[in-house]
């Protein structure tokens, strides 16, 4: 199992702003920020509760939490880690994007009066380009 | 019928000192698991629900059942699941810790060494010491690591960081949480530390004058609760008639009304009544806490 990164919070308690919103609220400038990089382990839901001094429910919350809005991605019984971009936008937000650029693309094939096959053959060898720099 | 899954339950309990009603009808349970922080003004019931709930009292009408178990009939088997810490930490004086730990671990079958150690490791006190030679922090703690050694399925524990210095609380803290997560334990845990509970409590239940005034998590009663600073000409709406009202305070010509249950609405109410500028804030535990526990009390002029 990796190795859990060291992360730095810092609470305010006894201030307005609820505690799993603070925890959830540094976790997510940490990310931004870079200071977490995709794939990097979070600690444990009781070694945040007992670093932070706070209840392990409330850090578990601020886990989901997060990772609702696909910043981490929880791995069945290894933990919690950071989401890749691609993990942060929603299910509705990746599907609106790629029917745009479906549009675009079919426009374009319209307009140059191209045949479907040959604009389907070269889509699928870009993609599959794009497969073996990813895996390189 | 009782539910084996609430730790506590009381229904219609009532309590009266002379003509003071301690425990008012009092209906409530708290289930098992979690750690649930009961507050309330000074005599609003906490301790007298504490006694009655162990069976140290009995109560004028209404019951009480803990773990499943009338309050009334505990047996001492019962007994030992139920840790009881309270803040005056009494222990025998003359005894040498490892004497009283050694009687502890007779009396009770569940005892387990290891959360004894843990938790005393948290406050460096050493086992060959005297009860009477130990500081007021460390009682406490050597009251809790034998309350948690037990392996009680309940804990209640009656203001166990009154008087206590930051690092004492600190340990107290951890070991609560630890014991929380790790023996799964349920801890109900009566206090006037609102930071202490905004860290540690799952649910927060508020007692005013023996009934129950809230029962929510923390932050959601927080929520609940608005601050609401606003310039008003001459001397501002009657307060008996502003919606909500927990407490209203005048500070350099300027009214802070701190809110309960009030939306955006709000604001229109004020500017209705004549608000030249108003300003809107969240506050925090302990602000909406004491703002609520006021409002019980005479009103602020």
């Amino acid at each position: 199992m990796s190795r859990a990164v060291p992360l730095a919070i810092a609470l305010v308690p006894g201030g307005p702003r609820p505690i799993v919103r603070q925890i959830a609220d540094q976790i997510r400038l940490a990310i931004t920020t870079g200071e977490l990089e995709h794939g990097e382990r979070l600690p444990s839901v009781r070694a945040l509760a007992s670093q932070l001094l706070v209840n392990s429910n409330t850090v578990a919350r601020a886990y989901s939490d997060l990772a609702n809005e696909g910043w981490l991605q929880g791995q069945h019984g290894q933990g919690m880690f950071v989401a890749g971009l691609q993990g942060r936008l929603s299910q509705t937000e990746r599907k609106r994007r790629l029917d745009e650029a479906v549009a675009v693309f079919v426009a374009t094939i319209v307009e140059i009066d191209l045949q479907p096959s040959i604009a389907l053959a070269a889509v699928t060898t870009a993609l599959q380009d794009l497969d073996t720099r990813r895996v390189a | 019928m009782a539910h084996l899954d609430n730790a506590l339950e009381t229904r219609a309990l009532t309590h009266c000192y002379g003509r003071k009603r301690a425990l008012d009808s009092l209906t409530l349970k708290i289930p098992r698991t979690g750690i649930h922080a009961i507050v309330g003004a000074n005599g609003a019931g906490k301790s007298t629900l504490f006694r009655v709930a162990l069976g140290f009292q009995a109560p004028d009408a209404g019951e009480s059942m803990l773990l499943g178990s009338p309050s009334h009939l505990l047996t001492p088997a019962h007994r030992g699941r139920v840790g009881y810490v309270n803040d005056a930490h009494t222990l025998p004086s003359w005894l040498r810790l490892k004497s009283l730990i050694a009687m502890q671990r007779t009396l009770y079958p569940r005892w387990d060494e290891a959360v004894l150690s843990r938790v005393l490791g948290y406050f460096s006190v050493s086992r060959s010491a005297r009860v009477r030679e130990l500081s007021r922090g460390e009682r406490a703690g050597f009251s809790l690591a034998i309350a948690l050694a037990r392996q009680p399925d309940l804990l209640i524990l009656d203001e166990p960081t009154l008087g206590l210095d930051v690092v004492a609380k600190r340990a107290f803290m951890e070991a609560l949480i630890h014991s929380a997560q790790a023996e799964d334990a349920t801890i109900i845990y009566c206090s006037h530390q609102m930071d202490e509970i905004e860290r540690l409590a799952d649910t927060l239940i508020i007692l005013e004058r023996g009934k129950l005034a809230n029962y929510s998590a923390p932050d959601d009663f927080t929520e609940r609760v608005r601050l609401w600073i606003a310039d008003m000409p001459f001397k501002g709406p009657d307060p008996a008639s502003i919606p909500g009202l927990l407490q209203v305070r005048r500070l350099d010509g300027l009214f802070h009304y701190l809110v309960l249950d009030q939306g955006d609405d709000f604001g229109n109410w004020l500017k209705a009544a004549g608000a030249l500028s108003i300003r809107q804030q969240r506050v925090n535990l302990d602000q909406a806490v004491s703002a609520f526990l006021s409002a019980g009390h005479a009103a602020p002029n």
